[in-house]
């Protein structure tokens, strides 16, 4: 088992609505959600659903993702900058080089992320495509 | 309050040791270190280790290396902060004996990496950053380097060919090296022409896996070496979290302290340990202490200011790049590789006359950052 199946239940809101948080008193947000403001240190938090549009600051294709991941290899993963700042780390599904370029405007969608061993529970979650 | 020195260093060639356990690992390397210190009591024992539950099914590894050394009663423990569990270590170790407490510690750090295939070891370097949001999308160790490596390319327009410096001073360096896993001096070119393993970063610019222990003695007893300051600080686990992404913090803040504490000028140190396991790390460390101007550090190493002989070598015995990055090890290797320099042992490898010593380790991309000043006990 190399996905832990409560801590995917835990965190379902992050994974297929990216679901992050945002500051009520200096109005920073986050993403993945955080428990302390890291601008203010403020504890007083609300959640916050994260635009899904967003570009693509870098990209990496990788041969030898860990073994949950490894059936799927290569694997595209980029740096990404929502519309509101907030920078996130997904894979890139659909993944084309030739359109795979700093700045390319990209949204996130649902996919399957992995499943864990024949038989077992599908995991899904955010994953960004290229806009045309 | 004492004053820390190191009595000896011991480091086993970094390799596979496919005979070899865990604790036969770390019982040969402590016990060349504790004779090399006309074999003292040891009062306290500190094992730094990242991933030996994962890696090996073992935990407890301060209670199994007593164990194997036949001290009972001694007090030992672990101490992990990931790839920077060896430079953690041997801070508690510092620690321990400036506190006046502890007459002599011995430090190991170890990290058993070969009894994993490369899938499994991929998922424990991951675990550096957060299970719940980074290796949940797939985002392995090397492929956070790797967008950070883009990044930095893009942001200062630099060549790919030129940040291939770094792994070629390291090579050269380890060629005499007597611990070191690769013993082969490689050219920018070979880099270059090397797998894409996550693009940018190919074989040949990532630090490889091994199996490895290095061995220190700490004690309050003059030695050769003092440990002038021990520094650790921490930036966002979560790298996609930080504004500036190109700028380590952790070690922009140990750097600061260590230099406070130690009161020495940047300008005396005559050569530096740099965590190089990848050249983009290394790049962005030897600008956050200010060594290169940022988006200069490659340029600086393709310069030769990095070479041996020149105003600051790194990688004197080739580093994580070469001698080789067993990942909770690596700390304490720098440390012995520093002890080495210092107390004129370091052979074909010496630089001249080096009086003071800089070791810079980290954990996870800049996540923990452990600093150590050293300097030559006249
Ligand atoms: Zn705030």
């Amino acid at each position: 088992m190399n996905v832990i199946p409560i801590a995917y239940w835990r965190n379902r809101k992050v994974y297929t609505r990216m679901i992050g948080t945002k500051c009520k008193d200096c109005g920073a947000e986050f993403f993945p959600p955080v428990r302390v403001c890291k601008k203010c240190g403020s504890r007083n938090l609300e959640e916050k659903e994260m635009p899904k549009n967003g570009s693509l600051l870098a990209y990496t294709k990788l041969s030898e993702p860990a073994q949950e991941f490894k059936e799927y290899a290569p694997i595209y993963l980029g740096l990404i900058r929502l519309d509101n700042g907030v920078n996130v780390i997904s894979m890139i599904a659909d993944a084309d080089e030739e359109k795979l370029k700093a700045g390319a405007r990209v949204q996130a969608t649902v996919r399957k992320w992995t499943e864990d061993g024949k038989g077992g529970l599908v995991y899904y979650g955010y994953k960004f495509r290229v806009l045309q | 309050m004492s004053r820390v020195f190191i009595s000896s260093a011991s480091a086993l060639p970094v390799s596979e040791y496919w005979t070899k356990s865990l604790a036969d690992l770390m019982t040969d390397v402590a016990s060349k270190a504790i004779d090399a210190a006309n074999g003292v009591k040891i009062d306290k024992i500190i094992v730094g280790n990242m991933m030996s539950g994962y890696a090996n099914h073992q935990e407890h590894l301060g209670a199994l290396l007593a164990s194997s050394l036949g001290m009972r009663g001694v007090e030992a423990m672990k101490v992990e902060a990931a790839c920077g569990s060896g430079g953690a270590a041997v801070h508690e170790g510092y620690l321990s004996v400036k506190s006046g407490e502890y007459e002599n510690v011995l430090v190991v750090g170890v990290e058993k990496m070969k009894d994993m295939d490369t899938p499994k070891t991929t998922k424990a370097l991951a675990m550096a950053e957060s299970s719940d949001f980074t290796q949940a999308v797939g985002a392995s160790f090397i492929s956070l380097n790797a967008l950070l490596m883009r990044l930095y390319m893009n942001s200062y327009n630099v060549e790919e060919e030129l940040m291939d410096y770094f792994p070629v001073i390291a090579h050269k360096n380890a060629v005499t090296s007597p611990h070191a896993q690769y013993r082969k001096a490689v050219t920018v070119e070979d880099v270059k022409r090397s797998q894409v393993i996550a693009d940018p970063i190919r074989l040949l610019s990532s630090a490889p896996s091994g199996d490895g222990a290095a061995a220190v003695v700490l004690s309050a007893k003059e030695g050769p070496v003092e440990i002038l300051s021990s520094e650790i600080a921490t930036n966002d686990l979560i790298v996609a979290q930080r504004e500036e992404p190109l700028r380590f913090l952790a070690t922009e803040f140990a750097f600061k302290r260590a230099m406070q504490k130690s009161g020495i000028n940047v300008q005396d140190i005559d050569f530096m340990e740099v965590h190089d396991a990848f050249p983009v790390v290394a790049s962005l460390a030897l600008e956050a202490m200010g060594i290169s101007k940022r988006g200069k550090a490659p340029q600086d190493a393709a310069d030769g200011r990095f070479n041996m002989g020149s105003e600051l070598p790194i990688l004197t015995f080739g580093g994580l790049k070469a001698r080789g990055h067993p990942v909770g090890a690596t700390g304490a290797y720098q440390i012995a590789e520093a002890f080495m320099q210092l107390a004129g042992t370091a052979g074909q490898n010496q630089v001249k006359g080096a009086k003071l010593g800089l070791t810079h380790n980290v954990g996870g991309v800049d996540t923990t950052a452990v600093i150590h000043v050293l300097r030559r006990v006249e």
